[in-house]
């Protein structure tokens, strides 16, 4: 059995499953994020997989497409995080079950 | 591509990954969560590497390992009275439920789909090749990067900073603070002055004088 595309496009997959569920399921904010981040890899991965795979000449677009998919990830996770230090600020809580302010 | 150093290779990265993930699920402790986190990222690096894109490994380290997960740590630091519980909340059947159901769809169309694929030569040069077309046809949203990590940085410095009226409150709080420390650090410098007027400063409006003066003799 040799190693090919399947089997990373099937560990991108089950990776992304996992960031999902804990994405959904975490009640701390931080938690959230990680399942945030996690999917991101996912789909860098299954990206970086095809580009290695892929019968056009599109390697080097992909490894730049990775790069930019990082960097909009770094922003994203800076912002998020000062967003979780306002509401903790605010709320002494970073629990998303309890931060019900715009709850009806 | 079929040596066994390579199979063990992959089957060791996805373990860690898929493990690493599997860990922040069942870790009790967010801080844990965020070091299994860590092996995680670390598994994908590797898994980079086995696909040859060694640039992008590199990248996955500095960023993902070293200052992300450094961030996160930050943000849990900065929660004192937040409870560092990581359990799961009342979404975990339904969560699980769509978990399952996106697993399986997505792993059956990788595993069903004739995808044609041959793993091609690997990419000499990559870093040189990647800044040579960051500068060239990606000019443009290598720009637009740029602007939207300076603009984050701003506005996560913006959000995080403290209103001037908390300031104020903030600095007189540690002033005050400071200022009792430094009775503390007199009080237990000069002990002698104390204790041979023990009597009259016991009897002043500093109580905590007589431990003080206790530990400094």
């Amino acid at each position: 059995m040799t190693i090919g595309l399947e089997e990373y496009l099937a560990l991108g997959a089950l990776l992304f499953s996992l960031g999902f569920y804990i994405a959904l399921s975490k009640k701390n904010a931080v938690g959230v994020l990680m399942g945030v981040e996690l999917m991101l890899n996912a789909v860098n991965l299954t990206l970086i997989a095809f580009s290695r795979f892929s019968t056009s000449d599109v390697t080097l677009s992909t490894q730049v497409f990775v790069v930019f998919i990082i960097a909009v990830a770094a922003a994203e996770v800076a912002v998020g995080l000062a967003l979780i230090l306002v509401v903790y600020r605010n709320r002494q809580t970073i629990n998303v079950d309890r931060t019900t302010l715009l709850k009806g | 591509m079929s040596s066994f150093g390579f199979h063990l290779a992959f089957w060791l990265l996805a373990a860690m990954t898929v493990g690493g993930a599997s860990m922040i699920i069942v870790s009790r402790n967010l801080i844990h969560a965020v070091i299994y986190l860590v092996i995680s990222m670390l598994g994908v690096a590797g898994l980079y590497l086995t696909l040859s894109a060694d640039f992008i490994a590199v990248v996955q380290v500095l960023i993902y390992v070293g200052a992300i997960s450094v961030l996160m740590l930050f943000a849990i630091m900065l929660t004192p009275r937040a409870e560092r519980d990581n359990s799961e909340t009342s979404l975990k059947l339904p969560a699980a439920a769509v978990m399952i159901l996106l697993l399986t769809a997505t792993v059956f169309v990788a595993l069903d789909t004739d995808w044609g694929a041959v793993r091609q030569a690997a990419l000499a040069d990559q870093a040189r090749l990647i800044g040579q077309s960051l500068i060239r046809e990606y000019v443009l949203p290598f720009e637009i990067g740029a602007v939207l990590l300076t603009a984050a940085l701003v506005g996560a410095i913006a959000l995080a900073r403290r209103d001037d009226e908390d300031a104020a409150i903030h600095a007189q709080s540690l002033q005050a603070e400071a200022e009792g420390a430094a009775d503390d650090v007199a009080l237990l410098t000069d002990p002698p002055l104390v204790e041979v007027e023990a009597a009259p400063a016991g009897a002043g409006p500093t109580g905590s004088t007589s431990p003080a003066s206790e530990d400094g003799g």
